[in-house]
């Protein structure tokens, strides 16, 4: 019982992993951060707490640098950003390396109020020097007509 | 027994509520008199026979059953009574799969597919009933938690005309909405095959939260 129309897209891409870059963190990009986002928090801001780690979303200022190529995907004639979810694992230190690598997770379809959609979704990795994942980065994007 | 017969976890891809916080949700609504017996987790687009609720169910006393919500090319369908012989039919990602078709391999195997938020605009049910299709159906959701504006006006005109009958259900995707709209039944009802009876037996109807008190 099927009448799906496949979706068509570069599947070489599915699940192929790119590497984007290794990121330094330092205590002053921690603070930084804090500061800019008014963050107060005693975990990411006062160092007798116990050494002080990065706040959830300190990710998010290396994710601009994440490219992701085309996947030429066969369907709608517009695309826009459905959003992002991080699920932290481990946290992130002062002096940590982080690799950072990203991956088509998946593309499926699905039907809402304004038709049918097609969801382009990227998983983001960020590990440590240890090679223990800190935080994996989920984004979305949205294929569809726009009539 | 009462139950919202329409959530999502966080198996779903738009949902980021787990089964335990539904489940806390729970024990906060009954501590302040409402009453919920339980949930069916009703997932987009598929139906996982490997995971097991029956624990943490019995540990908290909380009645959770799995269903799915199908994408169709006639709107979106809950999907009540799921075996292994009916997934082989059913290609559950395809979102343009022919509702007829569903409705009676659901019939004739012992389930039972009943349209979704049928005021939905775009894909509710409404957009595709007519005088002479779907004749097999008489279950419809009447309550869902997750209507716009207009879309219970519409629901309430489909089962005025048609005389159908209608379940409830939240359609959580949040841990906060969960109970928003449920069904109470007579039966008591521990099993997916005990839901489906009980729903073919037409011993129920839909109420909200608040009438639970």
């Amino acid at each position: 019982m099927s009448t799906e129309e496949e979706i068509k897209y570069d599947k070489s891409l599915l699940n192929k992993e790119s590497y984007i870059g290794e990121f330094n963190i330092t205590k002053e990009m921690i603070d930084s951060f804090c500061k800019s986002t008014e963050e107060t928090n005693p975990l990411f801001t006062n160092e007798e707490h116990g050494g002080i780690i990065a706040p959830p979303t300190l990710c998010n200022i290396f994710m601009s640098k994440v490219t992701r190529p085309d996947i030429k995907i066969e369907f709608g004639d517009g695309t826009f950003f459905a959003g992002q979810a991080l699920d932290n694992i481990n946290p992130i230190k002062p002096g940590d390396k982080l690799t950072v690598n990203t991956r088509l997770k998946e593309v499926f379809a699905k039907t809402g109020r304004s038709g049918k959609m097609v969801f382009e979704v990227w998983e983001t990795k960020f590990a440590n020097q240890d090679g223990l994942i800190t935080t994996l980065v989920r984004e979305s994007f949205v294929h569809r007509k726009r009539s | 027994m009462i139950l919202d017969l329409h959530t999502h976890s966080t198996l779903s891809d738009d949902s980021r509520a787990s089964v335990e916080q539904y489940i806390k949700w729970i024990t906060v609504l009954r501590r302040k008199g409402y009453n919920i017996d339980g949930f069916v987790l009703t997932e987009h687009r598929q139906f996982n026979f490997d995971i097991d609720y029956t624990e943490i169910s019995k540990n908290n006393n909380v009645t959770i059953l799995k269903g799915a919500e199908l994408d169709t090319n006639s709107g979106h369908f809950l999907v009540y009574g799921i075996t292994k012989k009916i997934a082989k039919h059913i290609k559950f990602n395809d979102v343009n799969m022919n509702a007829n078709q569903l409705i009676d391999l659901c019939l004739n195997n012992g389930a039972i597919a009943i349209p979704a938020h049928p005021g939905r605009f775009g894909i509710g049910f409404t957009e595709y009933v007519n005088e002479d299709n779907f004749k097999s159906i008489n279950i419809v959701e009447h309550l869902n938690g997750s209507y716009r504006p207009g879309e219970q006006d519409r629901t309430e005109k489909l089962i005025s005309d048609k005389g159908y009958l209608g379940i409830g259900g939240s359609d959580a995707h949040m841990v906060s909405a969960i109970g928003t709209c449920l069904t109470k039944f007579d039966d008591v009802i521990n099993t997916e095959e005990e839901l489906v009876q009980a729903l073919i037996r037409k011993k129920f109807k839909p109420i909200k939260l608040e009438d639970t008190k």
